[in-house]
This record gives C-alpha cells, sequence and structure tokens, in this order.
C-alpha cells in the first residue's frame, strides 16, 4: 500500500516527465517495428503504415497508457473525498473524535518537548558528558584558595575552572545600565570548550597583572548595545566606571547556568581582594567546572576531590572535620538538577493522558465499528471485497489522525507558548524549547497505530464472516469479544484516570499546605527594589547616610505606611553565610563540636522589622541610637537563640563575625531577639540568622523595602530612589506576593498540568463509560422489554446494568490506586507537608471518581428501565 | 469467440510470463508474445502499454529508461517478487480452470 502510494505521488509529481518517457517508449516501439517489417523487405512507407496499425494508432496508445496514472489516482482521491464525506455525516463521531486528537497530541507533544529540551538534548558544549560541576560542602560556593590548591593537585581533569555570577555597571552614558555578568577564569571557556563568535575568548595571557582590562560579551548584547557592529572588538567599554577593551562575541544562544551579558576574568577580581576572595573562610558563590580525562569516572573523580579536600582540611587545620566534603556532580546533572522532578512528573502524566486518549479512540471506533457493521455487510453483500472495504476505512482513519495531528500541531505550539510565559524565570535551557517535530510525530503515529488496531479488529472479523457465507445476523448487536474488549479498555480508561486524579489531589493538598505556612512576617502589601552603590564614589561613610535618606525618602511617598532597607529579603534565600564566635568559648571546642557557629548574616536598617512585621520577642530592635560611631550591637533570631543559648538568656552575649584566627569587624552586643521567618522558602526550615546594623555594618547592594496601605504604583518606589540620586541603578522591583508566587511557580505548574489533566481523564472516562453502558442498553433492548413484560421491577433492570458497570469501575480504581502508590516515589521532592502516599488524599480521589462513574452508569441504566416493553418488542 | 476479447484479463499473466525469462523493452514483449504463442494469441499492441504501466504502478514490474541505438531511449521492464509470486498463483488457477474447462467440454464425447 505504502509504496503504491509513493509511486503515485512520485508520479503526479513528475507528471510532465512520464508523458515525455511515454512518447519516448512507443517511439522506440514504432521504429522497431517499422526496421522489422523493412527487413523483410517491405517499403519504409507501407511499413510505418503497418507499425501504426498494430499498435493502435499513436495518439490513442498513449492517451490509454497516461490514463492507467490518471485512474490510480483517480481511486486514491474518489477514497479521500468519500471518507470526508462520511465523516462530515457522523459530525458528533467527528467532532469528538477530533477533540480527543488535538488534546491528546498537542498536549502530549508540547510537555514532552519541554522534557526534552530540557532534560534529554545533549548540553550545547562538545563532550558534556566529561564535564562536571563542583562546589564545597552542602553545595556551597568554594573558597578561592580552596579552588587554587584543587587545580594544583587534581589529577583527573584535563581543566579545572571556576566562574561567579555577577552583576555589572555598564558606565558608558550618564545614566548607567545594570547587566548580569560572569566572572571567570581565564581557562574557562577552554574547559567547556566554547568558541568565540567573532573575535577571540580569554587565554592565560590576558589575565596577568600588565595585560589590560578585556571583556567578552554575549551576541545578544553585541545585537543589542553594540549595533551587532563588526567592528565593536578593540572598543572601550567603561564597567563598572572602569575602562575594558572587547576582545570578543559568545555564539548567539551560549549560555552557562544563568544568562549572562558581560564576561570578565575572574583573577583580576581576586587580585583585588573584591569580596574578601582571597580569605579561605570567604564562600562566595563561586562554583567550578571540570573536564574530566577521558575514561576518567565521576565516581573516581570525586574520590579524588574528597581526599584532596581532606588533605587540606588536615594540613590548615590539623583535623578533618565532619564537614570536609566536596560535591561533584555531572554538569548536565546540575544544570537539570532542580527542574527534573517536575519534569519526570508531567512527562508521566502527558503519556498516561496519551494513553487514555488512545483507549479512548479505541473505544470510539469500536462503537463506531459496532454502529457501521450493517452497512459493511451490505456492501460484502452486493460485491465489495474485503481490500475494498479495509482501503477506505484506511483512508478514513488516515484522514481523521492526519486532521488530528495537524490540529494538534497548532494546539501544542499554543500550549508550548502558554508554558513558556508561566515558566520560572531561571527554568534552565527555556530558551532551547520549541515544538518538536520528531515528538509530535510519535504521538501521532500512536494514536494512528492505534486507530489502526481497534479500528479494525470489528471489520476484519464480519468481514470474514459474510466471506465464510455465515448466517447474517441482526442489524446491531456487537460480537461478544468486542464487548469484552471494550470492557477491558473501560478499566484501563479508569485505572489512568485514578493515578492522574491522585497527582492532581496530592498537588492540590501540597498547594494548600504551603498556603497555610506561617511566613513569620506579613508578605501582604509589601513592595521591594534593589539598588547598588558601587564604584569610589560611594565610600563606606556615604552609604551610611544614603540608607537612612532612602527611607526617609520612600515613607514620604503617598501610600507608604514604613519603610526600610535589608541586604536579604525573606523568601529569596540568605546571600552572606559566615561562621561566627560567641565570647567565652574557643575554637577547639567547636572542632570538638563539628561545626562553627553559623548564620545568615543580614545587615538591615532601623524599622526593618516593624515594616515586615516581623514579632520582637526580647530585648529592643535597631533604632536611631545606632549609629556607625555608637557600640557595635546584633540582633539574632529566636532559631539561633535557642540553639546557642538554650536557658535563654542571650541578651547582651556577645558575637563576632569569623574565626579567632581571622576575626570580621568588631565584637557585638545581642540586644534583640525576634520570630523566625522563611528566610528560604515556605517550604524551608528556618535558618539560623544574625542581623546587623546597615549603619555599622554597610553593603553595596541592599534591598528597600515599603509597606503600603493600599497598592503603590510599582515605579513609584524607584522614581523615589531615584529623585536622591538619577545615577542609582534600581532594579528587581517587585511585591512580595509576586516574590513569594515566583517561588511556588515549579509546583503550581505540576499542580495545574495535573489538575487539567485529570479533570480530562475523569471526563473522559465518564464519557466513555456512559457510552458502552448506553450501548449495552441499546443492544438489549429487546431483552428489557421481555424481563419488564414479565415483570422486573425498576430497581432490577437498573441493577441490571449498574452491577457490571461498578465491577469494571471497581476493578479500574484498585489498579489505578495500586499504580498511583508505585509511582508516588516521583512526587516525592514536590509535595510538602504530606506524603506522596498520603492515604486521604487517595481516599478521596477513589471516592470522588467512584461517584462520579456511578453518575456515568445510573443515568443509561434508568434510561433502561424506563424502556417500553410494548415499543421494544415491536421494533425490528 | 474473439480471440482478443479472451486474451483482456490474461495479458498481465502473459506479460508477467515473459518477463520471468528476463527484462525486456515494449516492442521486445510484443514480439515475444508473438513468438511463444505463434501468433495465435495476437493481440493489439496497443494495449500492451497500459497494461505494462498498470502492472508497475502495481508494484508487479520495475522499469528503466536506457540508452538504445541510435541516441534512443527505450524502457526496459524488469519482474519483481510480487509480480512472480502472483505468476505463479494466477499460473496455478489457470491450470485449474483450463482442466474444469476440457473435463466439461469433453464431457459426453
Amino acid at each position: 500500500m505504502m509504496t503504491r502510494l509513493l509511486a503515485s505521488l512520485r508520479g503526479r509529481l513528475r507528471r510532465r516527465r512520464i508523458e515525455r518517457e511515454i512518447a519516448e517508449e512507443l517511439q522506440d516501439h514504432l521504429e522497431r517495428e517499422i526496421a522489422a517489417h523493412q527487413m523483410r523487405g517491405v517499403s519504409p512507407d507501407e511499413a510505418r503504415r503497418l507499425a501504426l496499425r498494430d499498435l493502435g494508432g499513436l495518439v490513442q496508445t498513449r492517451d490509454a497508457t497516461r490514463d492507467v496514472y490518471a485512474t490510480w489516482l483517480d481511486g486514491l482521491w474518489r477514497d479521500l473525498r468519500y471518507a470526508v464525506r462520511v465523516l462530515r455525516r457522523a459530525p458528533r463521531f467527528t467532532v469528538t473524535a477530533l477533540t480527543l486528537l488535538v488534546v491528546g497530541i498537542g498536549s502530549t507533544t508540547a510537555i514532552i518537548s519541554v522534557a526534552y529540551a530540557v532534560l534529554l538534548r545533549p548540553l550545547p558544549y562538545p563532550d558534556p558528558e566529561r564535564l562536571v560541576f563542583l562546589a564545597e560542602k552542602d553545595g556551597g560556593g568554594i573558597a578561592w584558595p580552596d579552588f587554587q590548591d584543587w587545580r594544583a593537585r587534581a589529577t583527573s581533569f584535563d581543566g579545572l575552572a571556576s566562574s561567579l555570577a555577577d552583576s555589572v555597571l555598564l558606565t558608558n552614558g550618564p545614566v548607567p545600565k545594570r547587566f548580569e555578568s560572569r566572572s571567570v577564569t581565564a581557562n574557562f571557556f577552554r574547559v567547556i570548550g566554547s568558541t568565540a563568535y567573532r573575535g577571540r575568548l580569554f587565554d592565560e595571557a590576558d589575565s596577568r597583572p600588565e595585560s589590560g582590562a578585556t571583556v567578552v560579551v554575549s551576541h545578544g548584547f553585541w545585537l543589542r548595545e553594540l549595533g551587532g557592529d563588526a567592528a565593536a572588538i578593540g572598543q572601550t567599554m567603561s564597567i563598572n566606571r572602569r575602562p575594558f577593551t572587547i576582545i570578543g562575541i559568545m555564539p548567539p544562544g551560549f549560555r552557562y547556568m544563568t544568562p549572562a551579558d558581560v564576561y570578565l576574568l575572574l583573577e583580576p577580581q581576586v587580585a583585588a581582594n573584591y569580596r574578601g576572595m582571597q580569605s579561605r573562610l570567604t564562600h562566595t558563590t563561586l562554583f567550578a567546572v571540570g573536564r574530566m580525562k577521558p575514561g576518567v569516572s565521576v565516581i573516581a573523580a570525586r574520590t579524588e576531590m574528597q581526599a584532596i579536600a581532606e588533605a587540606l582540611a588536615l594540613e590548615s587545620t590539623g583535623k578533618v572535620g565532619p564537614y570536609v566534603r566536596v560535591q561533584l556532580v555531572s554538569l548536565s546533572d546540575r544544570i537539570v538538577g532542580t527542574m527534573a522532578p517536575t519534569l519526570t512528573v508531567l512527562s508521566g502524566a502527558v503519556t498516561l493522558l496519551l494513553l487514555i486518549t488512545c483507549v479512548n479512540l479505541a473505544a470510539m471506533l469500536l462503537n463506531r465499528a459496532t454502529a457501521r457493521s450493517h452497512e459493511f455487510r451490505i456492501r460484502a453483500a452486493i460485491g465489495g471485497s474485503r481490500w475494498v472495504l479495509i482501503r477506505q476505512l484506511l483512508v478514513e482513519h488516515g484522514v481523521l489522525v492526519g486532521a488530528g495531528g495537524l490540529l494538534g500541531a497548532a494546539a501544542g505550539a499554543a500550549i508550548l507558548t502558554g508554558l513558556i510565559a508561566a515558566a520560572p524565570r531561571d527554568m534552565p535551557r527555556l530558551d532551547e524549547i520549541h515544538l518538536d517535530l520528531a515528538v509530535l510525530m510519535w504521538t501521532t503515529l500512536a494514536c494512528a497505530a492505534c486507530a489502526g488496531v481497534f479500528g479494525f479488529v470489528p471489520i476484519v472479523k464480519t468481514a470474514g464472516t459474510i466471506m465464510q457465507g455465515a448466517v447474517v445476523r441482526s442489524g446491531r448487536g456487537p460480537t461478544r469479544s468486542a464487548t469484552s474488549l471494550r470492557w477491558g479498555l473501560m478499566i484501563a480508561e479508569m485505572a489512568v484516570a485514578t493515578v492522574l486524579l491522585a497527582g492532581a489531589g496530592l498537588m492540590v493538598h501540597t498547594m494548600l499546605r504551603l498556603t497555610r505556612v506561617d511566613p513569620g512576617f506579613d508578605p501582604h502589601n509589601l513592595q521591594a527594589s534593589s539598588f547598588s552603590l558601587t564604584g569610589a564614589s560611594w565610600p563606606d561613610a556615604r552609604k551610611q547616610v544614603f540608607y537612612d535618606a532612602v527611607v526617609e525618602r520612600l515613607r514620604a511617598v503617598p501610600g507608604v505606611e514604613s519603610a526600610a532597607v535589608t541586604y536579604s529579603l525573606p523568601i529569596l534565600g540568605s546571600n552572606w553565610w559566615q561562621v561566627f564566635m560567641i565570647e567565652g568559648t574557643t575554637a577547639e571546642h567547636w572542632i570538638a563540636v563539628g561545626e562553627f557557629p553559623n548564620a545568615g548574616m543580614v545587615p538591615v536598617s532601623a524599622g526593618y522589622f516593624e515594616a515586615l512585621r516581623i514579632p520582637l520577642l526580647k530585648g529592643r530592635s535597631f533604632d536611631r541610637t545606632d549609629t556607625p560611631d555608637s557600640a557595635p550591637v546584633a540582633m539574632i533570631n529566636s532559631r539561633l537563640a535557642r540553639r546557642y543559648w538554650p536557658d535563654g538568656d542571650s541578651i547582651g552575649k556577645q558575637i563576632r563575625q569569623g574565626l579567632p584566627a581571622d576575626p570580621f569587624g568588631p565584637w557585638r552586643t545581642i540586644v534583640g531577639v525576634v520570630g523566625d521567618i522563611k528566610q528560604e522558602g515556605l517550604d524551608q526550615n528556618t535558618p539560623q540568622q544574625v542581623f546587623l546594623p546597615a549603619v555599622q555594618v554597610p553593603r553595596t547592594t541592599m534591598f528597600a523595602v515599603a509597606r503600603t496601605e493600599r497598592s503603590v504604583a510599582s515605579s513609584s518606589l524607584d522614581q523615589a530612589i531615584h529623585d536622591l540620586d538619577p545615577a542609582i541603578p534600581v532594579f528587581n522591583d517587585r511585591t512580595m506576593d509576586r516574590i513569594m508566587s515566583e517561588a511556588a511557580s515549579r509546583r503550581r505548574i505540576a499542580m495545574i498540568v495535573l489538575t487539567v489533566f485529570g479533570s480530562v481523564a475523569v471526563i473522559l472516562a465518564a464519557v466513555g463509560l456512559y457510552g458502552v453502558i448506553s450501548q449495552g442498553v441499546a443492544d438489549r433492548r429487546q431483552e428489557i422489554g421481555v424481563r419488564v413484560a414479565l415483570g422486573a421491577t425498576y430497581a432490577q433492570v437498573v441493577g441490571l446494568f449498574l452491577r457490571h458497570g461498578l465491577i469494571v469501575v471497581g476493578f479500574g480504581i484498585g489498579c489505578g490506586s495500586a499504580a498511583a502508590l508505585a509511582m508516588s516515589r516521583s512526587l516525592k521532592s514536590l509535595v510538602f507537608g504530606i506524603t506522596a502516599t498520603d492515604p486521604a488524599t487517595l481516599a478521596a480521589t477513589a471516592a470522588l471518581l467512584a461517584l462520579v462513574a456511578l453518575v456515568a452508569c445510573y443515568m443509561p441504566a434508568r434510561s433502561a428501565a424506563r424502556v417500553d416493553p410494548l415499543e421494544a418488542l415491536r421494533s425490528d | 469467440m474473439n480471440k482478443t476479447q479472451l486474451l483482456q484479463g490474461t495479458l498481465d499473466l502473459l506479460i508477467l510470463r515473459i518477463l520471468d525469462l528476463g527484462p525486456n523493452h515494449g516492442w521486445g514483449i510484443s514480439n515475444r508474445l508473438q513468438q511463444i504463442s505463434l501468433d495465435g494469441l495476437k493481440t493489439s499492441q496497443g494495449s500492451l502499454y497500459p497494461a505494462l504501466h498498470r502492472l508497475e504502478l502495481r508494484g508487479e514490474l520495475k522499469s528503466e529508461m536506457t540508452a538504445s541505438e541510435n541516441n534512443r531511449r527505450a524502457r526496459v521492464y524488469t519482474i519483481t517478487g510480487a509480480g512472480r509470486k502472483r505468476l505463479t498463483k494466477e499460473a496455478e488457477m489457470w491450470d485449474a480452470f483450463a482442466l474444469s474447462m476440457r473435463r466439461v467440454l469433453r464431457m459426453g464425447r
């Protein structure tokens, strides 16, 4: 069939060529025939006349030959037209089947496309399987001296590089612009295997102190900011008010972890002790990437790095603490790490939906085939061959699935656009996602195969019986095997619906739990915006004054109740972790304990706790009496207080940041204890926190927060800060509600998809059940009529159909619940506050499904009981 | 009964049989047809070409344009596996049919 179809298509495409070849072929025939006649001594003219006569005329033969092709195409065309007509005559079937196909193919293709782009497609670097990601214990950043020691001692790697996500100010114009940047070691691009789009990338020579400052920019930056001008290479750009020479442009789409527009060298920053990176105690967000030598396994590399880290710890402290750990994972695991569980769940859900689509399609085709068996019998009886019937069905199903595939592709593209819009902005590899044609082909083929198998089973059977001359059964009754096939499909459908609905139930339950979590502060009507005070023009003394000015200015904005300045926002996490010492304890004591006291350090302005409505439990808050020159003070959270002063007398005690040998700042007196807040996110435990007066510990980049009594235009915060100094970059303006909603987006996507799919699955299952039982009722009308006539009661007739339906439902829900339990592992990392096998949720799911199924069974069963015996017996 | 009418349904079979002996072009087939049937089955050469192209569309033959003498091109046909299968099957049917016909026609003679 396929080869013939192809031959005909080829024929169509090459119609002109075929005509030319036929003419040539006939000409060849004539000349041979003429030559043959002449050999026998006939004159040339007579020979030509005889040859033409025997051929039956050149033009006639040519046309007759050409018509062979036309007839074949006509046959196909006729089948297509007939199929479209048949489908249009059954609009309810066609629309339902098409909707089913569009939903099934569209959503499956869209979501598997995302999963493929993010999870499965190799990273866009050469030999990505040899790349590994390295972090210090618990995934923390690496201290620069540690990284240097690692690089010097490790033998598993062809190269070990490190990089740091950062942001820079472009200070070319009057108003500085902020850009995402990445500071990389000189060997970074060589290690990951990237090459420049234009110009060149960094090499070791660039990192020598005597070389001038150089910068590499992204392709997007080059187009947007430099006008895509090839002459940009070699030009100078002012970054953080210092001149840098542009040496290269990255290829389009290049990305490492987070997107960045500007790539700077890390070594000069270390040399300048940027962020105190020369200290072994400073753990910024510096992470390393290594290219393993060929043949080295991840486990071997991890073992070597762990040994190196322990040796280093032994040399510096004389002891290997339990906290000496190196995290080494393959780069692709790290990049997709956080999204992997969500995507696995989504792909699983979508596969189940495709399965349910196929099952439903199968049931529909089976029903339709049974309903049409009469038509087929008649056609077979008047001489239609089995082959013709099958060919026609094939074309019919082909048209249906083909149309479904096309519309499904359009729906898939639309769903994909929506998904990309709803995805968290930091979702990895978002820019690499597009509708995958291979996936579309596979989903469509799955439906086609399903239509093929289930659409033909009854036909082959019907046609077969006729061929054998069997007695024609009365019009409608289905065969026994078709009925049991249908019930089998219903069980599968109920089971799949149970799994999807259980997943949806777990995610809804999780989201409910999350909204009930007490964040420890009041997140509503809270706005935040961050600003940077960088460069030599911002000495600490000027920053200290400026914080107060920002708070003053924000309070003057209409609608703002209170305002403050902070280094870290709740939910978004701490961005300054440090160990500290407690008065009266020694380093040796803590080494024996196995862990130094540590906390997230948060410099805040006076009024911060009042603005966020974080309760003060003990002592006092920071206020105007805390100045740069007053006694150094600190506040702590309740969790830290309980940990180090379990008897509750923390007020008045002294702490000092850093280790005894390497302190950071003066001893500080604890003046207050505040309540715990969900600093790291609603689903995370509260960390130990130390709050410092921002005037005593000024930082470059701070958040301004404002409590408003009504919603204030977000730009008014930025405007207020710009009023003070238009040259200050202000960015990331958001409400706290928005921050919390973005933090939950991973779970929300899972919840939305599972809920939508679960609902679709339940509706499909209910409709399917309704259809199968209605069909049963229709098939058995006469039998019901007889029963009613013989005195069967309403309850008996209803029970007859209900019983059968409910057995199937119970079986389906049972199988589905078992499957849901088996698959609960994949939801483990997404649920919160409940287990992935939460019995209440599963029970509720089963109950809801049973109820829906009961209704779906009861409606047709009730109509059976209303059958009028006289009418039923008279029909047929 | 007209000889050509009888031939309509069997032309396919004869073509397949001839090509079973080896690849050939249209004129060669027509010539061969006359030779082996001793002109007893002479057909209009005109119906040969549509039959050849129909067989090719059904996948029972394949063809190729090849260079021939005098700068012309000739289409050379080759039988395919499907064609051979049909030939075997229909030849058997013919044998059975011919046998029954003979029995019937000679009945009672």
